[in-house]
């Protein structure tokens, strides 16, 4: 079984997004093709749609991967990508919680759905972002560690009830323009980067594709620090 | 990707993105796609018709897929996360339907998460109709698919097959196609296999499936189907005897009353079966222990060595020390003992030793046959045998420091101290046998091993291997049985031999020590407080000189009856959880929420412990509770189970079985990098657990 934790800092310049690069990691990055999601061929306005977010977030990589963070105190930002059903996934987004409870000085992270995997994908990203505006979003991913979601207005009462948000507005942010566009961005980085699949992950300006140790996620932060992250904000 | 498209010609898989390529089989104009590849990855449409043959109203199609190492798809039913492949056959002229077959699935468990699919080679069959019999059909199948390793790659592809008007058979995709047919589960008119109950346990817990079936099973698994909002955890499959009955319980992660038609899927080895089912509910309990697979002669002979190497081991541990202290007193004290009375005597308590471990065995056999399941070291539990060794070993401390002399009946008493051998060989023979039952705690290193494997196994492989343990545990007397001088060689009678006494009355008492700390455990302070004074009154009586020898008689029998009355009947108090104080790092044991733990990335320690086991005792205070494990454990990575066997648990009995162990201790770490866990050795040491905790901590590709 091979291993797909290279521990070899090995990055390579990336010609788009410039300014980023790519930290090369086993057989999980290249030889596919970009991400394609499995979504049915599209209709001419979902198709301009998303080419419309692509050219959003191609104006602005930076605000669009990291949004809003907090990056006072030198903190390097980190973009993480998943899928509510993506195995590892899952487990991923447990690690980065824990990573910011404790380095919460080094490390914001800003969480990104890219839900791949059809309408339950589609529905349980919708609810994670609704939970995230109510600052939820890892409760959410725990809570439905072993169940599958369901969008039923009961099982959403239920869910809002064990996560301690309003559900209320947990159902108005699902269906919000809002969380809609936040789809579409993820998405639309996730071309831009030319993810192959998720979980996916970028820290300041390296991409990591694939599973990768917290020992090298560590190193890639220091390396960020040292280097200036913000280089390819300022060049895009 | 090794080997396995030796049909298509050379050179043609480069890993290149998303690389397509026209196929063409050698020699032949071969029905089939062209090739979807990529390192997660490769597929093809098959066609086991070259052509249309006339008046033909189906054609038998398949889509081969090659996952490559690491990589893994999905079943219809992907388990909790995870997506089945899907097939479009939009755009395909002369095609009524296409009937997707799905071959009997593995079983994936990465992070804690059940998983159902294939892995390496699978062909999907498809049995497709067509609209006009006889005339071409043009196929194109737009297909989505998941695959994961650590990451989740999806693939949308399409692939295209033009079959003309002609005859011929493609007779390797034939092959393939027929080979994975056979592996789609059959119905269940058509199996050997029937599925007698589905019932749904009184809190919707977990589904109890019992089958039978007229050939024995082998490699046997269970996969319920409710529709996606109903999941499931690792089943715990038990099969009876001559292996042709079959009971399963399948934990529920997820329930919902709204669920889809129920199915329930067993494999077997070669041959599955799918059938509709109905629930009930009362569902028959666990009728037999946990399926083991048959063992070589070879696997015996080797197990058999290592009980004979525990059984020696035995010897020095603790528990049995002082035993083969008593006899070799025994013999100091002994002058003018004949060779050959020596001899009998070692040779007698080496027939104890073996009574017992027999006597041992049978009971083990009977009760693997009652279907009871046992583990070792368990009749530490029961507070009336922990009660007789106290006692026993108490009066022996005495009698070591000289609080008596221990006076069997006159009669066998003028024998023993005359040159008479009988009464002397039945003090042997009972020196033999206690050895023996104090060895039981002592699960000295390998013999979990051979225990383990004897209690998985037939009678015969039981009475082999104990009765390799119990020629290992009575080597020391058959050395000396074989070679009386030996005991000549030992320095002459003198003062020395208090200091013996001394010492060996010292370890006795020890041992009697730590009979009543288990007697604690077991039955509770209130007993044990009871049984120690009880035989302070037995020693006391016994050693008063000059008492008459009826009344004497009438308290020391009062005294051992009161005492296993007392440790019998006089209710335990329930240790319950209060044991786990909010201090202590441990945490009370959870077995069902190992895998959820795990699945959220957290490390679980698991130590299974109890007072009658001294290794564990060791274990736990020269390791566990010791820097760097005690930090480590402590440090909040960590969860730290402690899962308390003192007295009987059906829990940890069946979390036990289920790593094939028997015996404690047992200790095992599970994480994202180990999520079926790594079980440690017996004894166990910082390294060991430092390696195996980062090990665990460390996710490497996703382990089946």
């Amino acid at each position: 079984m091979p291993s797909l934790l290279p521990e070899k800092l090995e990055l390579e310049a990336l010609d788009r997004p410039k300014g980023f690069r790519r930290f090369i990691a086993g057989e999980t990055s290249g030889s596919f093709d970009a991400f394609v999601g499995l979504d049915s061929p599209d209709s001419v306005d979902v198709a301009a749609r998303k080419a419309a977010a692509i050219e959003r977030v191609s104006a602005d990589i930076c605000g669009a991967l990291y949004g809003d963070l907090d990056m006072s105190n030198a903190r390097i930002p980190l973009a993480s990508f998943s899928d509510y059903y993506c195995p590892f996934c899952r487990v991923q987004t447990k690690s980065f919680a824990d990573m910011t409870s404790k380095m919460p000085d080094q490390v914001a992270i800003a969480w990104h759905e890219l839900p791949l995997l059809g309408d339950s994908s589609n529905l349980a990203a919708k609810a994670a972002l609704a939970a995230k505006r109510q600052g939820a979003y890892v409760a959410f991913q725990e809570r439905l560690m072993t169940s599958p979601f369901q969008a039923t207005p009961e099982y959403l009462a239920r869910l809002s009830e064990d996560l301690g948000v309003d559900g209320e507005q947990l159902v108005a942010d699902m269906e919000s323009p809002e969380v809609a566009r936040e789809l579409e961005n993820s998405a639309a980085l996730a071309q831009v980067f030319a993810f192959v699949g998720t979980p996916a992950l970028v820290i300041g300006r390296t991409v990591v594709q694939g599973q990768v140790s917290d020992r090298m996620i560590r190193k890639i932060i220091d390396l960020e620090r040292e280097e200036g992250w913000d280089l390819a904000c300022v060049s895009a | 990707m090794k080997g396995a498209v030796s049909q298509i010609g050379a050179g043609l898989l480069s890993i290149m993105l998303g690389c397509v390529s026209i196929l063409a089989a050698a020699g032949a104009d071969a029905a089939e796609s062209e090739t979807f590849s990529n390192p997660a990855v490769t597929a093809r449409l098959i066609s086991a018709e070259d052509g249309i043959a006339p008046d033909a109203a189906s054609v038998s199609l398949g889509l081969a897929l090659e996952y490559g190492e690491g990589w893994k798809g999905y079943w219809r039913t992907p388990g909790e996360v995870g997506l089945a492949p899907k097939l479009d056959w939009a755009g395909s002229t002369n095609l009524k339907s296409a009937e997707l077959l799905w071959p009997a699935p593995e079983r994936f468990e990465a992070f804690g998460i059940e998983n159902f699919g294939y892995s390496g080679r699978v062909v999907l069959p498809i049995r497709a109709r067509l609209e006009d019999a006889g005339h071409p059909l043009e196929l194109r199948a737009r297909v989505s698919l998941l695959t994961c390793s650590t990451v989740c790659v999806p693939h949308d592809f399409e692939l295209s097959l033009a079959l003309p008007q002609g005859i011929g058979i493609d007779t390797d995709s034939a092959r393939q196609i027929a080979t994975y047919a056979d592996r789609v589960p059959a119905v269940p008119e058509n199996s050997d296999i029937r599925i007698s109950v589905t019932a749904l346990d009184s809190r919707d817990s977990a589904l109890i499936v019992m089958a039978t079936s007229d050939t024995p099973f082998g490699k046997v698994d269970v996969f319920p189907e409710f529709g996606p909002l109903v999941t499931f955890g690792k089943p715990d499959i038990r099969l009876d005897r001559d292996r042709t009955e079959l009971w399963a319980q399948i934990p529920i992660n997820a329930w919902t009353e709204e669920h889809a038609e129920p199915s329930l899927t067993i494999t077997d080895t070669a041959r599955a079966i799918t059938a509709p089912i109905t629930l009930t509910s009362d569902p028959p309990a666990p009728p037999f222990s946990s399926a083991n697979p048959r063992a070589s002669v070879l696997k015996v002979v080797a197990v058999a060595a290592i009980a004979f190497l525990g059984g020696l081991i035995l010897n020095v541990m603790p528990c049995v020390l002082p035993v083969l202290s008593i006899k070799l007193t025994s013999v100091l004290k002994a002058t003018g003992q004949t060779r050959q009375m020596t001899r009998n005597g070692f040779l007698f308590s080496a027939l104890g030793v073996l009574t017992f471990v027999w006597a041992l065995a049978a009971a083990l056999v009977f009760l693997q046959w009652i279907g009871v399941s046992v583990g070792w070291g368990i009749q530490f539990q029961n507070p009336v045998f922990v009660t007789l060794m106290f006692m026993v070993i108490a009066v022996f401390a005495a009698n070591l420091f000289g609080a008596f002399e221990i006076t069997l009946p006159a009669a066998l008493q003028d024998r023993l101290g005359a040159s008479s051998a009988r009464a002397g060989y039945i003090s042997d023979f009972g020196t033999g046998l206690l050895a023996a039952i104090l060895a039981t705690p002592c699960s000295a290193p390998f013999l979990g091993t051979a225990i383990t494997f004897a209690l998985a196994g037939t009678s015969l492989e039981v009475v082999k291997i104990f009765t390799a343990l119990g020629l290992g545990l009575a080597l020391p007397y058959i050395v000396i049985a074989a070679r009386p001088e030996l005991v000549t060689r030992l320095p002459r009678p003198g003062r020395w031999m208090l200091l013996v006494r001394i010492l060996l009355g010292g370890l006795l008492l020890a041992t009697a020590a730590w009979l009543l700390f288990v007697l604690i455990g077991v039955a509770g302070g209130r007993v044990a407080a009871i049984v120690s004074s009880l035989t302070a009154v037995f020693i006391v009586a016994a050693s008063i000189q000059r008492a008459n020898r009826w009344a004497r008689r009438a308290v020391l029998s009062a005294c051992v009856l009161l005492a296993i009355f007392g440790a019998g009947f006089i209710s335990m108090p329930n240790r319950t959880t209060a044991a786990f104080d909010a201090t202590s790092h441990w945490q009370n044991f959870e077995p069902l929420g190992i895998a959820r733990r795990v699945s959220e990335g957290e490390i679980v320690f698991v130590d299974v412990t109890a007072d009658w086991c001294l290794t564990c005792k060791a274990n736990k205070s020269l390791v566990l509770d010791r820097d760097p494990v005690r930090a480590r454990l402590r440090g909040g990575s960590v969860i730290a189970m402690q899962a308390d066997w003192t007295r009987p648990d059906d829990n940890i009995t069946r979390f036990l079985e289920r790593y094939d162990r028997y015996g404690i201790p047992f200790n095992i770490v599970f994480g994202p990098g180990a999520p079926s866990g790594i079980a440690l050795p017996e004894i166990l040491t910082p390294q060991a657990v430092i390696d195996a905790l980062d090990t665990a901590s460390v996710r490497s590709l996703a382990r089946e």
